[in-house]
């Protein structure tokens, strides 16, 4: 094992000084990338440099304004150029002419028919070979339909929202006028009520005042008209006694002489009933004119005394005040009004992708690209670096030279395997390096991770070298067993595209590349970001491949040298 | 190391088939420790495979191979150790320096990096490639290239050398140092075996020769005895324009056609005879001239390794 770093010195030395070499494992899988990269950009439906977009012509016929929404959310997608044309047959035209996969017509009247709530459509003339083109633009388009009806009907709810918050801010206007009001009113009742007992009082004290004075004068006014009247009844109680004594004391007599003459009758009556005038019962008794009768007539009457104490009362109504409570009840509650919720127009049915391992739903183009040909190139290099290193070495005459020499023939194959190992994870970390500088592909969560499937994928294309290089008997014969062989694997396993986009039967052929297992750990770890362990499993199966072509490649070798 | 009087290659009854097809058969010599030894013989004759098997690069069918001392079949890594090869083809890192390609082989001798050094440096001093020891060999002439070759199978003074055509190509001057150079290593005590298919070469710088053709040794010996076993004395060199017919010589006695004229270089075809004696070279000339084959050129000279090669085989060491 002594001589195995010299032989692994001299081999970096010679790949070093080869330039051939250094251009096909370094510059050429560079440019293979920005050829890939950028020819496939939308490929993936993204674009890490804007320069690649489908070029989609725009037919305005509807007047501007739904036009520009379209184009405006169309321009923000990277995988779509939009540029207006004026006429559909220039759209057709460009479309048919090749100069476009799809052109997209607004015709008129698309926005009066929103407007109005009626169907309508636009017109996406497509080119059927260009399918790939065609889908993507379909799906920009239906996403920018997306996003438009989302945004008018966040408009529209926006608006009935602000309108309902106008009335609701109307009817908190108005509940605060009332609430002012019934303020107001109360107010203005206690007022009244305070004005009201003020007036009373006054009211009762003037009337009392004026009782008090119509009192006063009545009771005068009485006495004097009492004293008059007196006097006056006197006088003329005096002239009635007067002229009533005269014929009362005519009367009188008049009445004796009449009892007597009576008496004298009933006496004549008696004697004519004779025998019957003990039937004849008494004649009511004449009364006999009262003593006082005949003492007033016979008196002066007395004057008509007033008493002295006269006491005249004099009720005056009480006067008829305002009462307080007796105002009707003033209604100043608004009655309920309910705002309605508001009919929000039918929302959109929206997808959101979201990725299962965090990563984002949409990938950069070379995070495929970058270790697709990386492993392609890598592939590639082992094959010249091993297989053709190995013919070098023979063709040189090198190969017999350092045999001759004591060292164990292990160790010459060692050193080129170690070395072309070296040289391949270099030019995987040069590649990603670049990838990442320049093209900013994602190196996963875990970027030190990736030191798995590239030292797994080095190592077994290494291995795959020495197999090649066994088997083939000529240099002539290493390119087309070698590249067929490699591109096979490289196709196959993923590198170019991805691998779901292969039939079943083919993805399961897959997995006896080591291609396959490589992509699937540079995917789980650069585009899904997932950990490191998700590298375990395919880095394992690649040292397994990696040694089983060892063997078979030791083996095949060793036979050949016997020979 | 060799021990004293013990050949320091010792090939005994060598069988090598491949494919079905014998390419050695029964191969034997030996060389003694500074020792020059010339493996001569024909492209094909089984030079590069009996030195394949001296350097266990190729499995003999059967035989005895012994270098140092160390039999190639059971302790190769000894062998390994024991021999500096100089293969028949350039064998360098062309993108290497010679510096760089002479230190790589010294260190995979299995010397430390200083002693690497140290040998590299004497080994490129040897082949006066010092001056152009940082330069890559990519950009070396060939005799550069061929003085490089062999200084990368002499590192480390093993005391057995391989020498597989090293010569090849090159240039006089190149020629002319790696000559010396060989001849220091014998006088170092290092056994060579030197395969080439120059005969004249082999018989300037060889002490002894083994005589290969297709497969077999057909003699061993000096330059010298291996001249006089062959029995060609003289040897003429006849140029013409024309092609000679193949019975030209047919009844002239004393004469035998070592090479009836080989494929035309130059406007001309060279044709030799071997004379047993100098008197018999003017009739030579007269049945060249009566050929009306046009002679450009009569030359008579002392027979050569080649000329005795030609003789033990029939045909010429190049063929």
């Amino acid at each position: 094992m002594r001589a195995l770093p010299t032989i692994i010195a001299k081999d970096l030395k010679l790949l070093l000084r080869d330039r051939v070499a250094l251009v096909f494992i370094l510059i050429a899988p560079i440019v293979v990338i920005c050829v890939a990269g950028f020819s496939l950009a939308a490929f993936y439906g993204a674009d890490a440099t804007g320069q690649t977009a489908y070029d989609l012509p725009v037919v305005d016929e509807d007047g501007g304004e739904l036009a520009q929404k379209i184009e405006q959310q169309l321009a923000a997608q990277p995988s779509v150029h939009v540029r207006r044309v004026a006429s559909r047959a220039e759209a057709e035209r460009l479309v048919r002419d090749k100069l476009a996969g799809s052109a997209l017509v607004i015709p008129a009247g698309t926005r009066d028919a929103l407007a109005s709530g009626e169907a309508a459509r636009v017109l996406l003339y497509v080119d059927p070979v260009k399918y790939l083109e065609r889908l993507n633009v379909r799906l920009e388009v239906l996403r920018a339909r997306d996003e438009l009806a989302a945004a008018e009907r966040e408009r529209v709810v926006a608006e009935l929202e602000a309108q309902r918050g106008a009335l609701r801010q109307q009817l908190e206007a108005l509940d605060a006028t009332l609430a002012r009001g019934r303020e107001q009113l109360a107010a203005a009742e206690q007022s009244a009520r305070g004005e009201r007992a003020r007036a009373a009082a006054e009211v009762q004290a003037a009337f009392e005042r004026a009782a008090a004075r119509v009192r006063s004068d009545v009771a005068r006014q009485v006495d004097e008209q009492l004293a008059a009247l007196a006097a006056r009844v006197d006088t003329d109680i005096a002239a009635r006694a007067a002229a009533v004594a005269a014929p009362a004391r005519e009367y009188l007599a008049a009445l004796t002489d009449a009892r007597a003459k009576f008496e004298a009758w009933f006496a004549e009556l008696k004697r004519l009933a004779d025998r019957r005038a003990d039937q004849i019962p008494p004649p009511p008794e004449f009364p006999e004119p009262p003593p006082e009768l005949t003492r007033a007539l016979e008196e002066k009457p007395p004057p008509i005394a007033l008493p002295p104490d006269l006491n005249i009362r004099i009720e005056l109504p009480s006067p008829k005040l305002p009462s307080a409570g007796a105002e009707p009840p003033v209604d100043l509650e608004r009655p309920s009004i309910e705002i309605p919720e508001p009919v929000i127009p039918g929302a959109t049915l929206a997808v959101e992708e979201i990725s299962v391992s965090g990563g984002a739903p949409t990938i950069n183009t070379f995070d495929q690209n970058v270790p697709g040909f990386s492993v392609t190139f890598l592939l590639l290099g082992m094959l010249l670096g091993v297989s053709l290193g190995l013919l070098d070495e023979r063709d040189w005459g090198t190969f017999d030279r350092v045999r001759a020499l004591p060292v164990p023939a292990s160790d010459i194959l060692l050193g080129k395997l170690a070395s072309r190992f070296a040289v391949g994870v270099v030019q995987m970390l040069v590649l990603f390096a670049v990838g990442y500088f320049l093209f900013g592909i994602s190196l996963g969560p875990q970027p030190w991770a990736l030191a798995l499937p590239i030292a797994g994928i080095v190592f077994a294309g290494t291995a795959f070298g020495l197999i090649v290089a066994a088997g083939a008997r000529t240099r002539d014969a290493v390119l087309p067993l070698g590249s067929i062989v490699i591109v096979t694997m490289a196709a196959i396993g993923g590198c170019w595209w991805p691998i779901d986009l292969e039939p079943r039967w083919m993805r399961t052929v897959a997995l006896a590349f080591p291609t396959t297992w490589a992509m699937d750990a540079f995917n789980d770890l650069m585009i899904r970001r997932r950990g490191v362990e998700a590298a375990y499993w395919p880095t394992a199966v690649l040292f397994v491949y990696g040694f089983a072509y060892l063997g078979v490649g030791l083996v095949l070798f060793r036979r050949r040298m016997s020979r | 190391m060799v021990s004293a009087g013990a050949p320091a290659i010792a090939v005994d009854r060598l069988v090598v088939d491949r494919d079905g097809r014998r390419i050695l058969d029964e191969v034997g010599f030996a060389v003694a420790p500074g020792e020059i030894m010339g493996l001569l013989g024909p492209n094909g004759a089984g030079k590069t495979t009996t030195l394949g098997v001296l350097a266990t690069l190729l499995r003999p069918s059967g035989g005895a191979v012994r270098v140092a001392g160390h039999d190639a079949a059971t302790d190769a890594k000894a062998v390994r150790a024991a021999i500096g090869r100089v293969p028949q083809d350039i064998a360098l890192y062309p993108r290497l320096t010679g510096r760089e390609n002479a230190r790589f082989f010294a260190r995979l001798r299995g010397v430390g990096a200083a002693a690497a050094r140290r040998a590299a440096e004497d080994a490129l001093a040897s082949v006066d490639l010092l001056g152009r020891a940082d330069d890559r060999v990519a950009t070396y002439s060939g005799g550069m290239q061929r003085r490089l070759n062999l200084a990368c199978g002499l590192l480390g003074s093993p005391p057995v050398l391989l020498l597989d055509e090293p010569t090849v190509g090159v240039d006089p001057q190149s020629l002319e140092r790696i000559v010396a150079t060989i001849r220091a290593q014998a006088a170092n005590g290092a056994a060579l075996l030197y395969s080439t298919h120059h005969m004249d070469e082999a018989e300037q710088l060889c002490d002894r020769v083994v005589l290969i053709d297709r497969g077999r040794v057909i003699a061993t010996g000096t330059p010298r005895e291996l001249v006089a076993s062959a029995g060609v004395g003289l040897r003429v060199d006849v140029a013409t324009q024309r092609p000679l017919r193949a019975e030209w010589l047919a009844d002239l006695a004393g004469v035998r056609v070592l090479e009836t004229g080989g494929p035309e270089r130059a406007g001309r075809r060279v044709a030799t005879v071997a004379i047993d004696s100098l008197e018999l070279a003017p009739r030579v000339l007269e049945r060249a001239s009566a050929e009306r084959a046009n002679v450009l050129e009569f030359r008579v000279q002392r027979a050569s390794l080649h000329d005795a090669f030609l003789a033990l085989t029939g045909h010429a060491s190049r063929d």
